[in-house]
């Protein structure tokens, strides 16, 4: 440790510079948050007109006119109901997996423990988009394999089968697998920390393990499940590199592939994409005001490595 | 003894039922990609069926050798390099200071700022690259604010040139000090600048000055036109500033909660003691987080590689390729143009290789300079 300084009112002053300066750095990021947000939502209160002329002021007429009109464009309610069914489906799935595989990592001795729990904990720090390729390349193969597997067993005559691509059971099941090693290290983590002697008891009475994880495990694990839900509503409802290569019907796809379609085809009409732009956001944003807390706590508490 | 051997079996299957819907959606996700990766760098595949039908076969490690001599490989290496290195030397430092700052109260309005900082984390990317993108455009908020600047200042030069001439009076000299003021505009605007411009004032009445003077602007005033995102040298840097500033607030969440957790008394003694808050800084509250500091460490080097949605909005590697990262490449070399899925697969395992390397090196650090968690 240096020396204390020794001089109150020189420390004074150098805790003003520095206060000052650190207010003066924070201030920038809160603004360049802030000033964005707004200067979009006002402009998006402009007509296309209007914000060639006046880019950065207030509008002069303030008119709603681009949210129906994107709205209608750019079927947004059709995106939003794809993304409420991705992302609930997405978490439901991660946390029911989660929890029951954690609970057999945690509390049921068997050799492959070691390296399944193992290789889910190294899927941490692997980022799945690096391989999203072959992942394209696996599901558009499988359901290959798939239409050809149904035409012998004389199920379908022609056409094929569309399962794991431009399917929503194929974007879930890749959504859940891809929330998974995260998941599933928080759930077995806080699973051990439930006393064996409760699980040991349940089974003197007689209980099977599935008795146990519905009645016992289950409702223990309501806090990490519900960490594991905030981690993962927000990366599903924001995802956009996997579904951008899972989906090409347009009545598959979620809010952000919409959205940057959406602005990728209308790259003059300001007011639109503004409109659009803020119903992307407006979303996420009241969910994230309407919870910030426990949304930070699960941010903290889901920060973990391999 | 029966009953035990049933007990085990039970316990067998019921581990394998609960373990196996994780492991079988696991593999599909990340354990048959990465193989399906490896085989298909190696072979001449060109699309089509895998599984009978079209001909494809190992053709061995050209793909690698092309990644190699391929000079748009190193430069989106690159990009992801910068990615990490703002990361690790830009969103942590910053992220730690401003949860110390506002863990002890150095700032007022904690819970303010750790709401505004943290809040682009949770916006969506594709949102966040657009408006970033229309920002730094020519249409953009910068743009307008820069060009008022400039063409006020063409105003002032405009009003004050009129004023030593003493009022609307067009003569060659002031003629010649416009056209001097305009810088290389006039040039551009007239082929014979002084009788054009001349004749182009004479056009107004002495009545009409303030519309003239709007209009010199408009014609003759230096347009600032954002080379943010369309000038190759400098393209990286607005990208790389959305990164820093998109993220910080993550680190500092973190760290704050972690800090939370440290007992305040100690950090009360040192300051008792006579150490300054820098000094508490540095010598209690870093030391005790280094666990932490090495995660989130970990945790930059993994997320830097999940920039695909952020670039691929803000300038979709563009200008001439030059904020390509890695993802991007590989997701161009499949599904722009003519697909080179072996090239793209080359690339995936690329990326999986660096992250490795990464995240070892991480380790090793942390095994060496001894995280304490």
């Amino acid at each position: 440790m240096g020396e204390p300084l020794k001089n109150p009112v020189a420390s004074r002053v150098l805790g003003t510079v520095g206060r000052t300066f650190i207010y003066l750095v924070m201030g920038i990021f809160a603004f360049m948050t802030i000033a964005p947000l707004i200067w979009l939502v006002i402009s998006s209160f402009k007509s296309t007109q209007e914000f060639r002329l006046n880019r950065v002021g207030l509008p002069h007429v303030w008119t709603t006119v681009n949210y129906p009109g994107a709205w209608a464009l750019g079927d947004f309610g059709h995106l939003i109901g794809n993304s409420v069914i991705y992302t609930v489906g997405g978490t439901l799935g991660i946390i029911f997996f989660s929890i029951l595989a954690g609970f057999a990592f945690a509390k049921i001795k068997n050799r492959a423990t070691p390296i399944l729990y193992g290789s889910f904990v190294l899927g941490i720090l692997l980022s799945i988009q690096s391989v999203m390729v072959p992942l394209f390349i696996e599901v558009s193969q499988l359901d290959k394999l798939l239409t050809d597997f149904f035409r012998l067993l004389g199920i379908i005559k022609a056409g094929s089968v569309n399962f794991f691509y431009d399917s929503r059971i194929g974007v879930l099941l890749i959504y859940i697998g891809s929330g998974l090693p995260t998941a599933i290290y928080l759930c077995t983590e806080y699973i051990k920390g439930i006393p064996y002697a409760l699980v040991e008891a349940a089974r003197m009475d007689g209980a099977g393990y599935f008795k146990i994880f519905r009645w016992l495990v289950l409702p223990m694990a309501i806090p990490i499940a519900t960490t594991v839900a905030i981690l993962n509503i927000t990366n599903l409802w924001n995802e956009f590199a996997l579904i951008n290569i899972l989906v090409s019907k347009a009545g598959l796809k979620s809010l952000p592939l919409g959205i940057f379609k959406f602005t990728g085809n209308l790259n003059s009409d300001y007011g639109k994409q503004f409109a659009a732009l803020v119903i992307g956001m407006a979303p996420m944003l009241v969910f994230y005001l309407a919870f910030r807390k426990q949304i930070t706590k699960g941010v903290a508490a889901g920060a973990i490595k391999g | 003894m029966v009953r035990r051997i049933n007990a085990r079996s039970e316990e067998r299957l019921a581990y394998w039922v609960m373990v196996l819907p994780a492991v079988l959606l696991y593999l599909l996700v990340l354990g048959f990609p990465i193989i399906i990766s490896i085989i298909l760098s190696l072979s001449n595949y060109a699309g089509g069926k895998m599984f009978g039908g079209d001909a494809w076969r190992i053709v061995g490690f050209q793909q690698y050798g092309r990644l190699l001599r391929d000079t748009y490989f190193w430069f989106a290496l690159k990009n992801n390099v910068y990615i990490v290195l703002v990361s690790i030397f830009g969103q942590l430092p910053l992220g730690f200071i401003f949860a110390y700052v506002i863990y002890r109260k150095v700032v007022k309005f904690g819970e303010f700022w750790q709401a505004v900082l943290y809040m682009p984390a949770i916006i969506s990317v594709i949102v966040i690259g657009i408006m970033w993108a229309i920002i730094f455009s020519p249409s953009g908020i910068i743009a307008e604010v820069m060009n008022s600047i400039y063409s006020g200042s063409f105003g002032n030069q405009v009003q004050h040139i009129f004023a030593s001439a003493g009022g609307f009076h067009v003569t060659d000299d002031v003629v010649k000090q416009l056209i001097t003021a305009s810088g290389p505009v006039a040039g551009q605007v007239f082929t014979d600048p002084v009788p054009e411009l001349k004749s182009f004032l004479l056009s107004y009445t002495p009545d009409q000055f303030a519309m003239l003077k709007g209009d010199l602007v408009n014609l003759l005033g230096t347009k600032w036109s954002p080379v943010f995102l369309t000038k190759p040298d400098i393209a990286m840097l607005p990208v790389l500033f959305v990164v820093l500033w998109c993220w910080t607030g993550m680190y500092l969440i973190l760290f704050l909660a972690n800090m939370q957790k440290i007992d305040p008394q100690i950090i009360e003694a040192a300051r008792i003691d006579g150490a300054s808050e820098g000094q508490v800084m540095g010598s209690v509250v870093l030391p005790s987080l280094s666990g932490v500091i090495v995660n989130a460490a970990i945790l930059c080097i993994a997320g830097s590689l999940n920039s695909f949605a952020l670039i691929f909005a803000m300038t979709r590697g563009g200008p001439a390729r030059v904020t390509e990262v890695l993802s991007i490449y590989m997701y161009d070399s499949a599904f722009s143009g003519s697909p080179n899925y072996p090239l793209a697969n080359a690339i995936s395992m690329a990326m999986v290789v660096f992250s490795m390397i990464l995240i070892g090196a991480t380790k090793l650090a942390e095994r060496r300079f001894g995280g304490k968690e």
